[in-house]
């Protein structure tokens, strides 16, 4: 299977600059996710790849040969759209059929190609109903099934959860990630959800304002996000966030102070920071733990089963999100202390680039 | 139904009984000409009333079949009806596609010119139309009878905004599947816009098949007439008519085809005169 590689693609849509300078490599046979907010230009850079939106600038290889310069069904992708896109008045058969009719597959080996995706993805028994006689997911599936049959280098979803509903969408995810190591293509999947791209990516490439944010796998993405976007964009609840001053240096590491007084120890080393600077620490839920520390009001109780999600605000009016056990005893109001786990903490600078340790 | 009694409104009664007064008006002149065509025309000679009393005769409609030209003159307007119609559909949907699908310069303003040929009303350009037929020597042919009518502005309205309808996905997902641009129009397209097309296509027969005013400009020789035109010359010369009864039976023998054509297609011109989608 083949390595997608894009160099220094640029896009603009009349003055706007939906994609600037983007250079990105996608080993062959991932999982790569496109994942960020409306507008950041995920699913330009995905028609682009398909051959649906010209390049303003740089190029596109597919295999080790260029692709951007040919027709879109000369490329060697299969695209699943987000409203699946299938022919209305053909059956189901037929709109897989279609694309290989049109390069003059033998009759005997397009059935055998149906008949083997039908089966795959448990559809044999709609190949002769036309699209608006199944219900969403089924449709789902026959798009995805038109994008197998043609036996593509890539496969491109443009957001094509986004229509299921939340139980549909949580099954698919996971037909998805077992149809990808059944068939060991490169998958380019695009998404706002981050969600889709956690559970199914091998590789999340994070775009913001036409721009990557960073590469990584889910779990790189998850610990060491490299920007604030990033850290507030993956994660749920999000990323709490609060301004801090750097005070003092403990053993190397720099030491901060939370609004109320509270101090933190981060593992980001206190060289080259001066004292006062202007920082904002992160922090996840999870390594927010109540008991000591600063005092919060309990403002809002979010009950999800398993865990309950506690809102309180801080001195300075600031709100912390942290995690209790799902039966947990407390009322709105409540003084509770809370504690940063300063080891798991991030620290941003002015500019959004996180301070590593 | 005595739920739906119960619901009526007396405005939607108002309604009713208007519409059933306003469809008595129309359908009492059809019915009468009907009831004349069945009629002797001796007894015509005298009365043209009481048309449900006898006696009736069919020899309206066994000299119509032996010896009038109405036979021919419905030829010719099948013609020019099919061939204005299928043309028309065709020029109108390749239009719409190219407004609605590509992007090429001058293209808003081209779409606005279009909208605008709606503004102009036929008896506007019948002099230079005539003396453009004329000076290319094709009036009483069916091309003159034909063309004048393909470039409708209307056709491609409505054929731009279907098509605009359509998801463009469709499109795309079709240039992905290796199909060409106009493979697309012909396999994807043009099945998907079938009820504009039979929107499109029921207007076009049946304006083309009740056209009067050019067909009697472009066709003088008789032999080239169409019905509208040849029932007209008839009733003109009334004198040398064999009589009312004959007249009848044609104006009804002329009125059949698109009688059968409505009840094969009476959804689509319902569609069509609301101006909303098939249910």
């Amino acid at each position: 299977m083949a390595d997608l590689s894009l160099r220094h693609v640029s896009k603009r849509f009349g003055q706007v600059e939906v994609i600037r300078d983007l250079s990105l490599e996608i080993p062959s046979g991932e999982f790569a996710v496109f994942l960020g907010p409306s507008g950041c230009g995920k699913s330009t850079l995905l028609r682009m790849i398909a051959g649906l939106e010209t390049l303003g600038a740089g190029e596109i290889h597919l295999g080790g040969a260029r692709i951007d310069t040919i027709a879109p069904g000369d490329r060697g992708v299969a695209m699943v759209f987000q409203h699946y896109a299938l022919y209305p008045h053909m059956t189901v058969r037929q709109n897989m059929a279609f694309g290989l009719r049109n390069i003059a597959t033998p009759p005997n080996e397009i059935e055998r190609k149906i008949a083997d995706a039908a089966e795959m993805l448990e559809i044999a028994e709609l190949l002769e109903r036309k699209p608006g006689q199944l219900s969403g997911g089924q449709r789902q599936r026959v798009a995805i099934g038109r994008a197998i049959v043609k036996q593509p280098r890539a496969f491109l979803f443009d957001e094509p959860l986004s229509n299921l509903d939340a139980a549909l969408r949580s099954r698919t995810r996971i037909e998805l990630a077992r149809l990808h190591q059944r068939v060991r293509a490169t998958m380019i999947f695009v998404t706002h959800d981050q969600v889709e791209a956690m559970t199914m990516a091998t590789r999340i490439v994070v775009m913001n304002q036409g721009r990557i944010e960073q590469i990584g796998t889910p779990m790189e993405i998850y610990q060491r996000p490299r920007t604030r976007f990033v850290a507030g964009f993956i994660g749920a609840p999000a990323m709490n966030f609060l301004p801090v001053a750097a005070v003092r240096e403990e053993a190397g590491h720099l030491v901060v102070t939370l609004p109320g007084g509270a101090s933190v120890t981060t593992t980001v080393p206190a060289a080259g920071l001066r004292s006062g600077a202007a920082l904002t620490l992160g922090v996840r839920a999870e390594h927010v733990h109540p008991g000591s520390g600063a005092p919060a009001r309990v403002d809002v109780i979010e009950r999800l089963g398993e865990r309950t999600l506690v809102y309180a605000n801080l001195s300075d009016g600031s709100t912390i999100v942290y995690d209790e056990p799902g039966d947990v005893v407390l009322q709105v109001g409540e003084t509770v202390h809370i504690a940063i786990d300063g080891a798991a903490a991030h620290l941003f600078d002015a500019q959004g680039m996180a301070l590593h340790g | 139904m005595q739920t739906y009694q119960r619901g009526k409104s007396l405005g939607d009664r108002v309604l009713l009984a208007a519409v059933i007064g306003l469809a008595l008006v129309w359908l009492a002149p059809i019915v009468w000409v009907i009831g004349l065509s069945f009629k002797p025309n001796e007894v015509l000679m005298h009365s043209t009333g009481g048309i449900l009393a006898p006696p009736f005769t069919l020899k309206n409609y066994i000299d119509i079949l032996a010896a009038s030209s109405v036979f021919s003159w419905m030829l010719n307007s099948t013609i020019v009806a099919v061939g204005q119609t299928v043309l028309t559909l065709l020029i109108a949907s390749l239009a719409g596609y190219g407004f609605a699908r590509t992007n090429f310069p001058g293209r808003s303003v081209l779409f606005v010119l279009v909208l605008a040929a709606l503004a102009v009303p036929e008896q506007a350009i019948i002099v230079p139309l005539h003396t453009m037929f004329a000076a290319a020597d094709l009036h009483n042919t069916y091309a003159a009878l034909i063309a004048p009518r393909l470039a409708f502005p209307f056709g491609v309205l409505l054929m731009t905004q279907y098509f605009r309808a359509i998801p463009p996905e469709i499109d795309e997902a079709a240039l992905l599947d290796r199909a060409s641009r106009i493979k697309i129009f012909f396999r994807i397209i043009l099945p998907l816009s079938i009820p504009a097309q039979a929107t499109l296509g029921i207007y076009t027969f049946l304006h083309a098949w009740n056209e009067y005013f050019w067909p009697l400009v472009s066709a003088t020789k008789p032999a080239m007439y169409t019905l509208t035109v040849g029932l007209a010359s008839m009733q003109t010369n009334f004198a040398q008519t064999e009589g009312i009864g004959f007249l009848m039976a044609q104006a009804v023998f002329a009125g059949l085809p698109v009688l059968i054509l409505y009840l094969f297609f009476q959804r689509h011109i319902i569609a069509a005169v609301a101006g909303g989608p098939i249910k």
